[in-house]
């Protein structure tokens, strides 16, 4: 499994397109398999962050593949674009678990991930993400890394060996680009 | 401007890095500069770095989505003799896992359902099993069996529950398209097993949909029975909200009743409500809330104060979504049309019992609710009465009494009906200008009335009008900028004590409004602060200076028809300031004044029409002027129901004081209906609660005037009990001669006596000696004698009675309503001791001071009954021609004043027609 993600990881970075779909599904198995391993360490009323998850998840598989893995900030790059896929999804079945009758229920009793955006708005911003993905990719990858996976300014900054300024800047240019797409889309 | 392409992007990205790399002054200059060569471009840039100030103050995507799913992890694990297999639901409670016995011992599957450590009170395990064991012995087939509940080893208590392969009630109608009988039936066998658990005395606490399935083959299955319980701690039975229930964090109340939100007792009637909501959510797919998503705080708004609108109205077909109307409605095999008809009637009957907000109010039991779901199901009546307009009018006003007050400051005169005729008025520059200033205040009003509301709502705490004033106070005290607005709010407020008699408070902040208003050279403003003071002082007795400031605000207001509305605002004021020191007169004048300038305004200041109406009516009456004060009220209310508020409690003022002005005059036939609609608006559900005592008694008297007897000694016998009560004094003595009088009437003497004997003390207690009332008191008592046979005593009192009230009316001007009373009464005990003559003047005296004040042809049944009277004293006398033409004068007043088969009509008619044959 680890080789196979390295192996994926070097492939997509030279533009295979199906590598790297098959990267994302590998490390969306990896990720769920290490997410239900550490609630079962922990037991039923633990929630995990995705930041520890991610960590967790990097140790794990480079510790297999050995140095071949790619780096840290590679990996997270990478692994931060699939937990989002992670969140989304289970926003969705959370949200079909929840749905009673017609009426939809907003609640503020489990997860503060309904609280903070409706897995409606997730997609849209998802969405959006891949649109600025293709044209700035540095630029989702650090709202992949910060709202989806929790990561801080100066985390990120240290991960791509950036200064702090100009990840905040990505960061702000991108909160522009996706209010501007998300508005318009509830404005239609 | 919309979204923006790849291309737009590219092209503007660049510049946006630059731009977030400056700071705010850099950025202007260098965006003014850019300006200069690039317009289009700037103006772009500038848009969306306004955009990003927007969306960093939003805190837009702050917030992540951080948590993960707390997953699959105890899969395979036993707890107890189960082995879980596989999570099947996570809620607030703690998640829930399908679990089969590991030992073999029955092939059975059951769910276990963990609950949340943190979520289990005081009482700890001991408490938790015992209540278990309690709850395992609830064994229905509806019910889902509690099969055990226990500790699990690491400390986690949990509960073994058969487990039910079905969906939610609601999801199960809708997806087998069940219809509206189909779903009461199914409903039906809901309440069947609640009313089981609750003969166990076990409420339910948490009904929703996701607690009552429907396996494939039909069957409801209740679960989590007193689980809610379980998880309260020991003493504090009922104590938890449903806010607190979910260990400190919020658990959206949908299905809560009014009592949980307030954390009150949690008895049987709290699941009515909840099964309530459940049967409004099957029968027309809505929450009674309406269309969500809401937040908690704005349900628990609509739990406690707003009543839900009917079920028919709610799957009503015009309304804004006809596409989800006619989903709606074919899920339940119908359409729109169709649907509404279903539910109107007894449906919405039966669910707004369910809904009351005062759990005493609702069903008595879960099996009352079946009972009428039954009788619906069979096409029988059934037992719950429909809410009329009227009272859901006055329950509004009731649960609202904070937002409909603070509505009125909104609808302060000057303003009113301002906002919503504006788009109509084709007026000059002047006037328009004029208008929107007007405006400007009324939504500074408005404002401060969202902002009182929206601030005040989530705490969920009752509050008091005087509370939300008093931080209403402040809130403008703190308030910069245009004082005029300023002055209009401090004004709003302080008119806004005073309808909570609150009239020392009212005063200082009306002082300050006028204070404020003389340092500015707004007209209207400052004539509007002078006439809000002067009205004030005149409450507080200060007439001279309230009469002064009146004139000092009308003389500040020239005459042009942009005043006219601060004209009539001021004039109002003015009425009530005369008729306090008595100058009725000048105090209609100012109304009629106030009426002719409202012809000027450009507006149609409709509900100031009708403020005109009513204060020109209560002048009137005031003054005694009956007819001029029933024309007045007729005006009055045909401007009511133009208006759409027939059924306010406002009009049931004005149909009670109209009423007591065609009792005045004499006409009690056309009261009597008046009266009758005014309780009927006040009337809470079949009970008498809401309907103030006074007007039951004057109900009472107008019935014994139409002698309805028993009808009326109910009223006054109700009307007296009421006011004891209440410990009302006034109407206590009022109800007492009432009864007194309907007694008599019955025949009932000994009842009558005991009646006056005890108004006697409390009248002397309360009124100063020489009031008019002690002259009614003799006048009764005299009667009373006269009945009894007694005709010296009743002759002596009915003298005392004359000279009591002929003293009171001397010294002031209250007795003379009752005088031409006395002198009847007295001329009917004369009469019958055999003195016709000396009745024959008492007579004469009291139809001339019936009819002086009156236009000749005032059909009245007091000058009806004096006719008789004057027939019989002429019979006596042996002038029968003089008698039998009194008496048809007296069917004439009698006949339509009291109706043609009352008692005193037909002795009228028979005195008219016997003459006749006589002749």
């Amino acid at each position: 499994m680890g080789s196979t993600i390295s192996s994926l990881i070097v492939a997509a970075e030279r533009g295979d397109v199906r590598a790297a779909e098959a990267l994302f599904t590998a490390l969306y198995s990896e990720l769920h398999r290490l997410a239900k391993r550490e609630l079962a360490r922990h037991g039923a009323a633990v929630s995990l962050s995705a930041t520890t998850l991610l960590h967790e998840a990097y140790l794990d598989m480079a510790g297999r593949d050995g140095p071949a893995f790619p780096d840290r900030a590679r990996f997270m790059g990478y692994a931060a674009r699939v937990m989002r896929g992670l969140i989304i999804d289970h926003a969705r079945e959370r949200h079909a678990q929840k749905r009673g009758g017609l009426f939809k229920i907003t609640s503020l009793d489990t997860e503060a991930m309904e609280n903070a955006v409706d897995h409606r708005e997730l997609v849209q911003i998802s969405e959006a993400l891949d649109e600025l993905g293709k044209m700035e990719p540095a630029l989702a990858e650090v709202v992949d890394l910060k709202f989806f996976c929790g990561f801080s300014f100066g985390e990120i900054a240290a991960m791509r060996d950036v200064s702090e300024r100009t990840v905040q800047r990505n960061w702000e240019k991108a909160r522009i680009y996706l209010h501007r797409k998300i508005r318009a889309d509830l404005s239609l | 401007m919309s979204t923006f392409s790849p291309e737009q992007w590219q092209a503007l990205s660049p510049y946006l890095d630059q731009a977030l790399a400056m700071t705010d002054d850099d950025r202007n200059a260098w965006l003014s500069l850019l300006g200069e060569q690039n317009p289009a471009l700037a103006a772009q840039l500038r848009a969306l770095l306004d955009e990003h100030r927007v969306l960093a103050q939003e805190g837009f995507l702050e917030k992540g989505p951080v948590a993960l799913p707390s997953g699959p992890g105890l899969a395979g694990q036993t707890i107890g003799p189960y082995r879980l297999i596989s999570q099947i639901g996570q809620g607030g409670m703690g998640s829930v896992w399908l679990a089969e016995r590991s030992d073999g011992r029955f092939d059975r599957r059951v769910a276990v359902k963990f609950l949340s450590v943190a979520l289990m009170g005081k009482g700890g395990e001991e408490r938790f099993k015992r209540e278990g064991s309690i709850l395992g012995r609830l064994a229905h087939p509806h019910i889902a069996e509690l099969v055990d509940a226990g500790i699990s080893a690491t400390g986690q208590p949990y509960l073994v529950l058969e487990y039910v392969e079905g969906d939610h009630i609601d999801r199960y109608c809708d997806d087998h398209m069940v219809d509206v009988e189909g779903r009461v039936r199914l409903f039906l066998d809901v309440l069947v097993a609640v009313a089981h658990a609750h003969s166990n005395l076990i409420v339910h606490r948490d009904l929703k949909p996701s607690n009552v399935l429907v396996s494939k083959d039909g069957q409801v299955k209740l679960l989590d029975f007193g689980i809610a319980k379980l998880l309260e701690g020991e003493g504090q039975a009922g104590e938890a909200t449903l806010l607190t229930i979910e260990g400190g964090r919020a658990m959206t109340p949908e299905y809560a009743a009014p009592e949980q939100v307030r954390g009150e007792p949690v008895t049987t009637a709290t699941d009515v409500y909840a099964l309530g909501v459940l049967l409004y959510v099957l029968l027309t797919g809505q929450h009674p809330a309406g269309a969500g998503p809401h937040t908690p705080a704005a349900l628990v708004k609509a739990i406690m104060d707003t009543e839900p609108t009917r079920p028919s109205a709610m799957v009503a077909p015009m309304g804004s979504s006809p596409e989800a109307t006619t989903t709606n409605a074919a899920r339940r095999a119908t359409t729109p049309d169709k649907l509404q008809h279903l539910l109107r009637g007894d449906l919405d009957t039966i669910v707004a019992k369910a809904l009351k907000k005062n759990p005493q109010e609702r069903y008595g039991s879960v099996t009352a609710l079946a009972d009428d779901l039954g009788r619906y199901l069979r096409n029988e009546p059934i037992s719950a009465r429909p809410d009329t307009l009227a009272y859901r009018a006055a329950k509004f006003v009731r649960r609202n009494r904070t937002a409909v007050a603070l509505a009125v400051l909104a609808v302060i005169a000057a303003v009113a009906g301002l906002v919503g005729t504006l788009m109509q008025a084709r007026t000059a520059r002047a006037q328009r200008d004029f208008a929107f200033q007007q405006l400007e205040r009324a939504e500074a009003v408005n404002d401060l009335n969202s902002f009182l509301l929206s601030d005040a709502a989530p705490s969920g705490k009752p509050f008091t009008v005087n509370e939300l004033l008093e931080r209403a106070r402040h809130i403008v005290e703190r308030q910069h900028g245009n004082d005029a607005s300023r002055v209009q709010l401090l004004i709003s407020i302080g008119q806004q004590y005073n309808t909570q008699d609150e009239d020392a408070k009212a005063r200082p902040v009306i002082e300050e409004a006028y204070r404020i208003s003389r340092g500015l050279a707004d007209r209207s403003t400052r004539a509007q602060a002078s006439c809000a003071l002067g009205s004030a002082l005149s409450r507080a007795d200060d007439p001279k200076r309230a009469e002064a400031l009146i004139q000092e605000g009308l003389r500040e207001l020239p005459n042009e028809p942009q005043y006219a509305l601060d004209r009539v605002f001021c004039l109002l004021r003015g009425s009530v300031v005369a008729r306090n020191t008595g100058e009725v007169q000048e105090g209609i004048a100012r109304v009629q004044a106030a009426q002719r300038a409202l012809k000027e305004t450009p507006f149609d200041p409709e509900m100031l029409r009708l403020r005109v109406f009513i204060d020109l009516a209560e002048a009137y009456r005031e003054a005694a002027q009956l007819p001029e004060a029933i024309h007045a009220f007729e005006q009055a209310s045909a401007q009511l129901s133009a208006l759409g508020r027939d059924d306010t409690e406002t009009a049931g003022t004005l149909f009670n004081n109209w009423a007591l002005a065609l009792l005045q005059i004499g006409r009690p036939l056309e009261a009597e209906r008046l009266f009758r609609r005014a309780i009927e608006i006040s009337r809470a559900d079949q009970s008498e609660q809401g309907v103030s005592p006074m007007l039951l008694n004057n109900y009472a008297s107008t019935l014994d005037d139409l002698a309805r007897l028993d009808e009326a000694s109910g009223y006054a016998e109700r009307a007296y009990a009421r006011a004891r009560q209440a410990g009302d004094e006034v109407v206590t003595n009022q109800s007492l001669l009432t009864r007194a009088r309907i007694y008599r009437d019955q025949h009932d003497f000994a009842r009558g006596l005991a009646m006056l004997d005890e108004v006697e003390p409390r009248l002397r207690k309360d009124l100063p000696p020489g009031h008019y009332a002690f002259g009614s008191l003799l006048s009764e008592r005299s009667l009373l004698e006269l009945e009894r046979g007694d005709l010296p005593s009743a002759l002596r009192l009915a003298t005392q009675a004359v000279d009591a009230m002929e003293a009171a009316t001397k010294a002031g001007k209250a007795g003379s309503n009752f005088l031409p009373a006395v002198y009847l009464r007295r001329a009917k005990v004369e009469l019958q001791a055999g003195r016709p003559d000396v009745a024959a003047t008492d007579v004469a005296l009291a139809l001339h001071l019936l009819q002086k004040d009156l236009p000749s042809p005032t059909l009245s049944s007091k000058s009806g009954r004096a006719y008789l009277l004057l027939a019989r004293v002429l019979m006596a006398q042996g002038k029968t021609d003089e008698a039998r033409a009194a008496a048809r004068t007296a069917v004439e007043h009698l006949q339509s004043t009291l109706g043609p088969d009352h008692p005193d009509t037909r002795s009228a008619r028979q005195l008219a027609e016997a003459d006749t044959q006589q002749k």
